[in-house]
């Protein structure tokens, strides 16, 4: 007996039993072989990659019904469960993985400062180490195309747009009042601090009908969801101080922010234009809670804030300037959950409080006004698969205002509105390939005020063109009611109107980014008002209309020198409207018809420091010389201004920080301000508006606290 | 037949049997170690089809992973590889941590694969993984503070961030100095069970002197 081969045999049989050979080739949709995935029987060891011609063939011993798996990096993952005995010969087509990076965006209109968004234009840090942004989010947005430069304003212009049409949210939610009151000459900044923030979009046109009340531009902020670690920073400025903290629990954490800021020291060592009684002093503390649930985030931000003024700014009216006296107080709460319910649906409820109340003195005129505002938000959102998803969503907007004026003739008289918005909006994204997007939506907006329903369609498609680039189109209306300043005076009147065209071009390529986009905009029903100023004794209607058209442009390039990182910025815009006190159809003085934007950021390694740069041109802006015959009939000269940073790393947590802003110390022009009545030459004397300083200088100390420092405040600069 | 040959068959049986049973994990391990050296890609995924077969055992996705991530430091400069690269080593860190909860040596590996990111583009990854990494290091110290791998790649990650700022490395050398002898010490918990990183404490060595 031959032992030996019995043995052989016994081994042979047991590996030989029913053994079968599974085999097939791997493709994608357009039938090119798929080299290199991964092919196996799901809970076995049998399988195998594909070769260069998609083809595979394995052994395996396993026999009955087993699931076949496929899967290959941007591709879906493919399983099919059948007999064994079935599983040869087979031609598999791989569906590409839509989440994959290189996949079509929805991206007309819409700049992302995100973490790892796919259209990201700046990165999180950009915000703030922006030069002549000063630390302000708005301010580093402004270097972006589409919006213009009203350099005394400093709110978000977009697009022939006044300040009013960008509506602020943060997760998701509504803010009412954004920015910090400021006197008529110095440029106002947004109210929270960008290092709360990791996620910043920012859209020029052409959004999502989840956002309404909002004429020309969205810009959506959200809080860091979850911070690393615990530290407290500390920060000594030229203007105020800074103190933060962020404490950690194992599901969740709390962050803290108090400044102060006193301009007092500042102004009296560099005196400006403003005859200051009181310079500006603000006091302001921000509170972020967050809590992680099993399937959910509970977010909480509160923001309060308090600040004044007190000044004689000159005026060609007035011999002795106009006194200005302003208090301001300010609560921001907002509260949100986002969470994942079963069976692919995910849901997120939000809600915001706004108290702001003011106090104003305009020489004799003393105004005194407070908004309470509320918005609540409700959406849902199912994920039918990678090429079909749904959002459905309803809001309500309730605005409460009450002004009370009182001067030395007037003995006080008040007034004021309810403004309530019930809104209701349903949004699908569609990927019909990698290739090509679809996101239609519409929305539907109930005025409580005007007893008015209107009706806003949403749509924006996207196709690739090639790997690197992509063109989007998008449409929609947009409605918005007109803003406290009318409706304290005239609530029978009904929303405002504008319906976006866009065109856009984008190309990514490793660290290079470049962005065409040209629109079209038309406004209809703006508020008319036949007096100088909105007031009681004017009579007002919906009759405004505007247009703008233009072109942004964006080149981004952080790879071809090595540290430097640069943007440039040029928007073409072309406007005309007939709106509030317009005689005549004319180009409003917050356009600029030609806007550049250049910034720069070099980071020097021996010097252990990151300078930056940035440039700024606009083309002048019209206004009103009564000498002439005409509305809106002249345009200022060109705005310049190039401002200089540098951040220096003591250590991995201290920083010093330097920044001027119009270094060549360029004297603007905002615009002329002209006498009410002639001389007796018949002549109306003017003079010039001046910001209330060519130049500001900044040096900031920053200082980290944290466990195992790495961290610092580059975020806070 | 006699009992002997009856005995020898038995055995020839039995041994057949559980060396099936017993060698598909280890010759499917053996067999992807040995990939590893010529294809890691191909390493990564004998690994998650190991790891489809043994759905209780930690190791393969870990390795799945480990393959990825590694391979991820040579394509740097190759962003859309990179990231769709380093998701897919993500989901086999999620699988391994859903089996494994506060393994200090899965904390190690997703602190490797932030630090992948950050090594790519420190300008846009530096802020944002910067505060998790260390945070992982210090949990990872936390749960076992003499684990080598620990040691050496906190040790690691400080002196590439001092010497991104120009600062004295010196002090993380003595961490350096620790690992190895940590090293000289450790038993792996079980055959696969991590052991590596003694030749890159070496390496990392040469730099302090």
């Amino acid at each position: 007996m031959k032992l030996s081969l019995l043995i052989f045999f016994l081994f042979t049989l047991t590996s030989g039993v029913s053994q079968s050979i599974i085999n097939g080739k791997v493709t994608d949709a357009k039938n090119n072989p798929v080299e290199g995935a991964n092919v196996y029987l799901e809970g076995t060891y049998d399988g195998t990659t594909t070769d260069k011609n998609g083809n595979f063939s394995f052994k395996t011993e396993e026999i009955g019904t087993k699931t076949l798996k496929i899967s290959f990096v941007s591709y879906e993952t493919f399983t099919l469960t059948n007999d064994i005995s079935e599983l040869n010969n087979l031609k598999i087509k791989l569906r590409e993985d839509l989440n994959a990076l290189d996949t079509v965006v929805i991206s007309a209109g819409t700049f992302s400062a995100g973490d790892n968004s796919k259209i990201s234009v700046l990165k999180p840090l950009d915000i703030v180490t922006t030069a002549g942004a000063m630390g302000d989010f708005v301010g580093a947005l402004q270097t972006l195309p589409g919006t213009t430069t009203v350099a005394e304003d400093g709110r978000l212009f977009v697009r022939g747009g006044d300040a009013s049409e960008t509506q602020i949210f943060i997760d998701g939610i509504r803010v009412f009042t954004p920015y910090v009151p400021t006197s008529s000459n110095t440029p106002t900044r947004g109210r929270y601090s960008p290092f709360l923030f990791d996620g910043i979009t920012f859209s020029t046109g052409g959004y999502s009908a989840e956002y309404g009340q909002a004429l020309s531009s969205v810009l959506l902020l959200n809080t860091i969801d979850e911070p690393d670690q615990e530290k407290t920073d500390i920060g000594i400025m030229s203007v105020g101080a800074t103190l933060g903290h962020t404490e950690l629990w194992e599901n969740s954490s709390l962050s803290v922010n108090g400044s102060y800021i006193n301009l007092a020291p500042y102004v009296s060592l560099f005196p400006d234009r403003n005859d200051w009684i009181e310079p500006f002093q603000g006091g302001s503390g921000e509170a972020v809670f967050r809590k992680k649930f099993d399937s959910g985030l509970l977010k909480l931000y509160t923001a309060f804030e308090m600040s004044g003024f007190e000044l004689i700014q000159e005026d060609i009216n007035f011999t002795d300037g106009v006194y200005n006296k302003l208090n301001n107080t300010n609560l921001y709460f907002n509260g949100s959950y986002t969470g994942v319910l079963a069976d692919n649906w995910s849901v997120f409820g939000g809600l915001s409080y706004t108290y702001n109340k003011s106090k104003v003195v305009v020489i004799a005129d003393d105004i005194k006004n407070a908004e309470n505002s509320y918005h609540a938000k409700f959406k849902l959102k199912h994920h039918f698969s990678n090429r079909f998803k749904l959002n459905i969503g309803g809001e309500y907007f309730a605005t409460n205002f009450n002004e009370e004026f009182k001067n030395p003739v007037i003995n006080g008289i008040s007034y004021g509105f309810n403004n309530n918005i019930t809104a209701a909006y349903s949004e699908a994204d569609v990927f019909f390939s990698k290739n090509m997007a679809l996101q239609a939506g519409l929305r539907l907006e109930y005025s409580e005020l005007f007893k008015e329903l209107t009706l806003s369609p949403r749509l924006s498609l996207a196709y690739k063109t090639s790997d690197i680039s992509q063109i989007s189109i998008a449409y929609g209306n947009f409605y918005q009611n007109p803003n406290n300043a009318i409706l304290k005076f005239e609530q029978n009147l009904s929303a405002q109107k504008n319906t976006h065209y866009i065109l856009n071009y984008q190309l990514n390529n490793d660290g290079k980014i470049f962005r065409a986009e040209a629109y079209y905009k038309n406004y209809t029903d703006l508020i008319k008002y036949d007096t100088e100023y909105a007031d009681f004794s004017s009579s007002y209607n919906n009759s405004g209309t505007a247009y703008a058209a233009g072109l942004d442009l964006f080149w981004r390039d952080n790879k071809s020198i090595k540290n430097l990182d640069y943007w440039i910025s040029y928007s073409f815009l072309d406007s005309e409207r007939d709106y509030e006190n317009y005689p005549i159809e004319a180009t409003p003085n917050f356009v600029n018809t030609h806007n550049l934007s250049i910034v720069t950021k070099y980071w020097i390694e021996n010097w252990k420091s990151q300078v930056g740069m940035s440039y700024a041109f606009a083309s002048g802006r019209s206004y009103t010389n009564p000498n002439l015959g005409g509305f809106l009939n002249q345009e200022t000269k060109s705005y310049n201004n190039l401002s200089l940073n540098w951040a220096y790393l003591i250590s991995q947590q201290k920083i010093l920080y330097f920044s001027v802003n119009n270094v060549l110390g360029i004297k603007n022009i905002d615009g002329y301000q002209y006498a009410k009545v002639p001389d007796s030459h018949g002549n109306y004397a003017s003079s010039t508006l001046r910001p209330a300083a060519d130049q500001f200088f900044f040096v900031g100390f920053f200082w980290t606290i944290s466990e195992k420092g790495t961290d610092n405040q580059l975020n806070n600069l | 037949m006699t009992y002997f040959k009856l005995f020898i068959i038995g055995l020839a049986i039995s041994l057949t049997g559980s060396l099936y049973a017993q060698t598909n994990y280890e010759k499917g391990m053996e067999k992807a170690f040995a990939l590893w050296e010529i294809n890691a890609i191909e390493a990564s995924q004998l690994f998650e089809r190991i790891a489809s077969a043994e759905p209780e055992n930690w190791l393969p996705p870990y390795y799945a992973a480990e393959t990825l991530i590694l391979d991820g430091f040579s394509k740097l400069d190759n962003k859309n590889v990179l990231e769709s690269q380093l998701n897919l080593a993500q989901t086999f860190l999620n699988d391994a941590t859903a089996i494994s909860k506060n393994n200090p040596e899965i904390m190690v590996m997703q602190a490797l694969l932030y630090t992948v990111y950050v090594a790519s583009d420190g300008m846009t990854y530096g802020m944002m993984y910067g505060g998790k990494v260390i945070a992982l290091y210090n949990q990872a110290e936390k749960l076992a503070p003499n684990n080598p791998r620990v040691v050496l790649n906190k040790a690691g990650w400080e002196i590439g961030g001092a010497s991104y700022f120009g600062q004295d490395i010196q002090p993380f050398c003595k961490d350096l100095e620790r690992a190895l002898e940590l090293f000289a010490t450790f038993k792996p918990e079980s055959q696969f069970a991590p052991n590596w990183g003694k030749e890159r404490a070496e390496e990392l060595l040469k730099d302090c002197k």
